[in-house]
This record gives C-alpha cells, sequence and structure tokens, in this order.
C-alpha cells in the first residue's frame, strides 16, 4: 500500500493477507472455501490507532486474528516491528516476536478464565514469559491494575464471576498491558459493553495511548464511535479494504461507494431530521464469502457498477494523500456530502 | 459453576423472593430448582458419609467386631437381633453386620479407584487428544469406541479371568471401560473450552500448550467429570456386585456385598434377609451416589 507521508517504518506492516477456511459439506450446509480475508493490506504507524469498521461477516474479526497469528494466516506477510511474524517457522520465534502486540476481545467474560483470579490473570504473561522474580511479578501487576483503575487490594482475589463487564475488560485491559506492548489491538473491545462502561473504557484506552505511546487497531462495527477513537479507518467489505484514510476526511468525503452507504446509513441524533433510510446498496445480505462476486466484491450491490467491476479487481489507489481507495469508479471528491458531520455525536448504539 | 459466569452471577444475586406474587415468571422456577438442589445434595451426602464411615472407620473403633469370614458353623443361621449378632449370622456362622460393613468397603473401594483410576486415565487421554486433534485424536478416539461397543461385562469377565481374581483386577478390569467414556466427555468439555477467548488470550500471552492444557483446560474439565464420575461410582459398584455375583469377582476371603447376594441366593426361600439385606445396602449406596451426582450436575450446569 502507498505510504502517504513516510515517517519511517511502520510499527505493523500487513502485505497480501490472505485468510481461507475449508468448510465440509454436511447436513445442508454448503461446502467450499470461504475466502474470509483476500489480499488485504495496510500499516498501523507508531502512536495512531487504525479504526477498521466493516459489516457483521466482513472478516474484520479474521483478519485481525490473523494478524495475530491465531491462527496465522494462508499467506501474506505481517511485519511487526521489524519481524514478519507469518515468516516465523519455530514457535518460540514467533511468540518472542509477538511480544509487545496483546489484544483485548469482545466478550468481557470469555476472555478471562472463569477458575483464575485477577491477580494471576495479569500475571498470566509475564510467567509465561518467565520476566522477574515473584515480588518484581507482583509489584507490576498492582502497577498495571492501578492503570486501569482497578484497586488490587480490593479486586486482586476476585474471580471473573465476581466482576461486572466493565470491570473484566479492564482486567482483559490490563493483562495486555503487564508486557508493556507497542500495539494493541482491539477486536470489538467496547461492543459488549453497556454506554457508561464503554465511555469509560475508551476513556481509558485514550489516556494509555497518552501516557505509554500505546498504538491501536481497533476493531469495531459502530461507526460513530471509530471515527471518534481512530486517527485513520479502513472500510472493510467482504473480506477486502475498500478504502482506507484520514478519519475526518473519509466520513467527510468518502470515496468509495460502499463507504458512502455505510455513512448514509448511521442515524441521526437530531429527531427533527427523517430517519435515514438504509441505503439500496445495503439492503439485504452480502454476498457469501464462500462464493465472493467476481472482481470487485461490492459489484453487486454498488449503484456505480460497470462491466469492468466484475471483470477486475479494482487496484487499491490513493486517490488523495494518505487516503487510498479500491474502485474503478470513486465517488469524485467534489461529490456532494452527505449530513454526516454529527455522527461522531451520535449515541453509541 | 465454571461454566456461565454472569448466569451464574444473576442466578446467585436473584433473591428467592418471599412473596410468591412479586416473583417473576422464571422466579418460582429458579428458587424451586436452587431449593430442590440443596436437598439432592445434603440427604444422599450424609447418607453416603454415614455408610462411608461405618465401613471404613467403625470396624476399627469398635474392635469387638466379629471376623467377616470366621464364623463358627455352632453359630450358623443365627436370626436377626440374637445376642452378639444385630442381624444375625449366615449358613457358614459368619457375622452378618461385619459382613455388611467388610463388603461395603471392598465395594466402596472398588468403585471409587476404578473410577479415580477412568476419570485420570480417560480424562487426560480425551483431554489431549481433544487439544492436539489431528490424526492423533481420530485414532484415540476410535481406539476407545472399540472398548465401548464391546459388550462391557463380556470385556471385564475377560479380563478378570485371565488376570487372577483379586481385588486389583476387578478395580483394574473396571476402570478399563471406565475409560471410554470419561474420554469422551473429557474430549467433548475440551473441544468447547479450546475455542475460549481466554485460551486465545493465554496462547496471546506466551504460555505454552502443555501450561493451556494443565492450567487452563483441565480446571475446566474437571468438575464436569467429577460430577459424571459420582454417577459412575454407583456403576461401578453394580458391576463389582455382578461379577462377584457370577463369581468372578473377588476372592471369598474378601467378602463383598454383590458376593453376600450371590451366597445368599440359594437361600431365598428360607432365609430370604440374606439377599434383601445386602441388596438394600447396594441399593441405598448407589441411589444416593445417582442423585448426589444429579443434583451436583444440575449445580455445575454440566452436560
Amino acid at each position: 500500500m502507498t505510504a502517504g507521508n513516510g515517517t519511517g517504518r511502520p510499527l505493523l506492516e500487513v502485505r497480501n493477507l490472505v485468510q481461507e477456511f475449508v468448510v465440509r459439506a454436511h447436513g445442508g450446509v454448503r461446502g467450499g472455501v470461504v475466502h474470509a480475508v483476500s489480499d488485504v493490506s495496510f500499516e498501523v504507524r507508531a502512536g495512531e490507532t487504525l479504526g477498521v469498521v466493516g459489516e457483521t461477516g466482513s472478516g474484520k474479526s479474521t483478519m485481525v486474528r490473523s494478524v495475530l497469528q491465531a491462527p496465522p494466516p494462508k499467506s501474506g506477510e505481517v511485519w511487526f516491528q521489524g519481524v514478519d511474524l507469518a515468516g516465523a517457522r519455530k514457535r518460540r520465534d514467533l511468540v518472542a516476536a509477538r511480544r509487545q502486540m496483546q489484544a483485548v476481545f469482545q466478550d468481557p467474560y470469555g476472555s478471562l478464565d472463569p477458575k483464575w483470579t485477577v491477580f494471576s490473570i495479569v500475571e498470566e504473561p509475564l510467567a509465561a514469559y518467565r520476566t522477574g522474580d515473584r515480588r518484581q511479578r507482583r509489584a507490576r501487576v498492582e502497577e498495571v491494575l492501578d492503570l486501569v483503575g482497578l484497586d488490587p487490594s480490593v479486586f486482586g482475589d476476585r474471580k471473573p464471576g465476581q466482576l461486572s463487564g466493565g470491570q473484566c475488560q479492564r482486567v482483559a485491559i490490563a493483562r495486555a498491558l503487564t508486557l508493556a506492548p507497542a500495539l494493541i489491538v482491539c477486536d470489538e473491545a467496547v461492543s459488549s459493553l453497556d454506554v457508561l462502561s464503554q465511555a469509560q473504557v475508551l476513556n481509558l484506552f485514550e489516556r494509555l495511548r497518552a501516557e505509554l505511546g500505546l498504538s491501536y487497531l481497533f476493531i469495531a462495527h459502530d461507526l460513530a464511535l471509530v471515527k471518534q477513537v481512530s486517527d485513520r479507518v479502513a472500510v472493510m467489505y467482504l473480506g477486502t479494504l475498500c478504502e482506507v484514510g484520514p478519519a475526518e476526511e473519509l466520513y467527510r468525503n468518502p470515496l468509495h461507494p460502499y463507504t458512502k452507504a455505510l455513512l448514509d446509513s448511521i442515524p441521526s441524533p437530531d429527531p427533527e431530521r427523517p430517519r435515514p433510510r438504509v441505503p439500496d446498496e445495503l439492503a439485504g445480505e452480502p454476498p457469501s464469502p464462500l462464493d465472493p462476486p467476481s472482481g470487485c466484491r461490492f459489484r453487486t450491490r454498488c449503484p456505480r457498477a460497470a462491466e469492468i467491476c466484475a471483470v477486475e479487481a479494482p487496484p487499491v489507489r490513493a486517490a488523495r494523500p494518505d487516503h487510498t481507495v479500491a474502485c474503478h469508479f470513486p465517488l469524485s471528491p467534489a461529490a456532494p456530502v452527505s449530513p454526516v458531520e454529527q455522527s461522531g455525536d451520535s449515541a453509541a448504539e | 459453576m465454571a461454566v456461565q459466569p454472569p448466569d451464574l452471577a444473576t442466578a446467585r444475586g436473584a433473591d428467592p423472593a418471599a412473596d410468591p406474587l412479586d416473583a417473576t415468571a422464571t422466579g418460582p422456577a429458579r428458587a424451586s430448582r436452587r431449593r430442590g438442589t440443596g436437598k439432592g445434595l445434603w440427604i444422599p451426602g450424609t447418607i453416603l458419609g454415614l455408610i462411608v464411615l461405618a465401613c471404613f472407620a467403625w470396624p476399627l473403633v469398635y474392635r469387638d467386631l466379629p471376623s467377616p469370614t470366621a464364623g463358627s458353623l455352632l453359630a450358623a443361621n443365627l436370626p436377626p437381633f440374637s445376642p452378639g449378632h444385630l442381624l444375625g449370622t449366615d449358613p457358614l456362622g459368619n457375622d452378618i453386620v461385619s459382613r455388611l460393613l467388610h463388603g461395603g468397603r471392598v465395594s466402596l473401594e472398588v468403585g471409587l479407584t476404578s473410577n479415580a483410576i477412568g476419570l485420570l486415565l480417560g480424562g487426560s487421554l480425551g483431554m489431549f487428544a481433544a487439544f492436539r486433534g489431528g490424526w492423533l485424536e481420530t485414532v484415540t478416539m476410535r481406539l476407545l469406541d472399540m472398548l465401548i461397543a464391546f459388550p462391557s461385562l463380556v470385556l471385564v469377565l475377560v479380563v478378570s479371568t485371565y488376570l487372577t481374581p483379586s481385588k486389583l483386577n476387578v478395580i483394574w478390569a473396571i476402570s478399563f471401560f471406565s475409560i471410554p467414556t470419561f474420554a469422551r466427555l473429557a474430549r467433548a468439555a475440551t473441544l468447547r473450552l479450546r475455542e475460549q477467548v481466554y485460551v486465545v488470550a493465554a496462547r496471546l500471552a506466551g504460555q505454552r500448550d502443555g501450561a493451556i492444557l494443565l492450567r487452563h483446560i483441565a480446571p475446566n474439565v474437571l468438575p464436569q467429570l467429577l460430577t459424571y464420575s459420582l454417577l459412575w461410582v454407583a456403576a461401578a459398584i453394580a458391576i463389582e456386585a455382578s461379577l462377584s455375583f457370577l463369581g468372578f469377582g473377588v476372592p471369598a476371603s474378601e467378602p463383598s456385598w454383590g458376593m453376600m447376594i450371590s451366597r445368599g441366593q440359594a437361600y431365598i426361600s428360607s432365609n430370604p434377609e440374606l439377599v434383601l439385606i445386602p441388596s438394600a445396602c447396594l441399593f441405598l449406596t448407589i441411589v444416593c451416589l445417582n442423585t448426589l451426582g444429579d443434583a451436583l450436575r444440575a449445580r455445575t450446569g454440566a452436560p
């Protein structure tokens, strides 16, 4: 992908990532190959937050799982801090290289072992990487628990079942922080929390970014939320990236028809304004990743689709500085601006 | 208790409403289930505890208990409530109370040990197979399926005939076919746990496979296996009884409940208590184990 402003090597560089799963046909389910992620390239620069948005089933989670090598992608390169994770031959090399990339997942309860105490959960990465002695580890665990706003003397001995969803997510964040990571991958990390805990966790992320200089790869399906937290945003559709660009600009002037359709579907907080219709393009289900459309994946629902779209997959082009789009007929920058200015403040549903 | 923390939290938090009119639709059902679980735990638990105590501790404390096998023919066939023999004696003059207590010991020992072996070996086999997956899982599980398909009593008979009849060999024979059951159960639980996000998270945290298996999977599989093993103890005791009844069980020097029933059946018309008393003990123990196992299973939410 074309890096607009070259400020050294990006922290994370993903090139031509492909992830596919073979499903066997049985019980009326059609078999075949699920093209979950097809040829995705992007980068996360040091200190920035890259948001990834897309409909359910667009492959966002599969994509980040492949980046994390759990499971490893089918092909492609994942360069993190100068090491290709996907090319790591030995498990030990991978584990060592991945040390500064940690993840926070969607389900706050499911990501914590119900049998473990908060203290041992947060200590686990330190113990697994054999870092420090018992006293140093204890001090570090207490430090990160303080950092995420949980009193170690109160919560240290509790089990996940005794915590609220927001508290569980804080524990998961604390666990991700213990090894002093450079990048935190948030896979729908706030989606299952109520609005209040959502705001608290987002503020925590923001504070950690300021204090520790973290970078985030932030996956969510909530467009308003992604706009709020991201420096740049990538839009994903059926396993491919449609458009990557600075958050403000992408929300104001989307270049890809899919991005525009997505933004048009955001409801406005103003009750006077008519409720947005779901754009015709997005009505119904997206095509199955078992049998994706030829050429451009969005062409079956795209109002601008032409013959070439069925024949040739659109190449990724830099339409503006630091703003790339994969479309044969991108919306011109002068296209009428859709009313999405307020979307950043709209209630996070 | 491990499976669904959020659910549990609400279940525990919900105060069983004192006023039934106030309770929601799910309220009374939930409350009664909880009350039932409490009863289902304590009653069979207490009875089992008394049985275990009587069988294992009573002969040690009460030194005057007659030997279960060295009775005198002069005292044969005494009716119940005879002086010195509370439940009378059998046709060989052995004290029935003493035989019951010693026999319970054998039955429980066989039941518990064979289950411990099955749980340990079968459980680790199943967990390991499911965790590694691939051909290893297929081969292991198919081999165990073969064991299951084989008629169990025939298998046990073969094993305990080829090995000389002794308590230890009976234990091995019975654990031999409790292994596949535990293995399948452990495999099913592991397959589900393997996909849990916390296992992925542990891997990302740099945890080794062995550590994940031992520290994340095993502690969460164990409660399910334990509750199920209670049901299996009952089955193992019943199998031991059938083996003894058929004459392939523990040797005559160590009476078991099953053996008492098989010896007594010759006198069933004249002295029915010879069969009825050990049968009642067997029945009580098995019912208690089953109820306890069911109650625990309901409480832990294991399948």
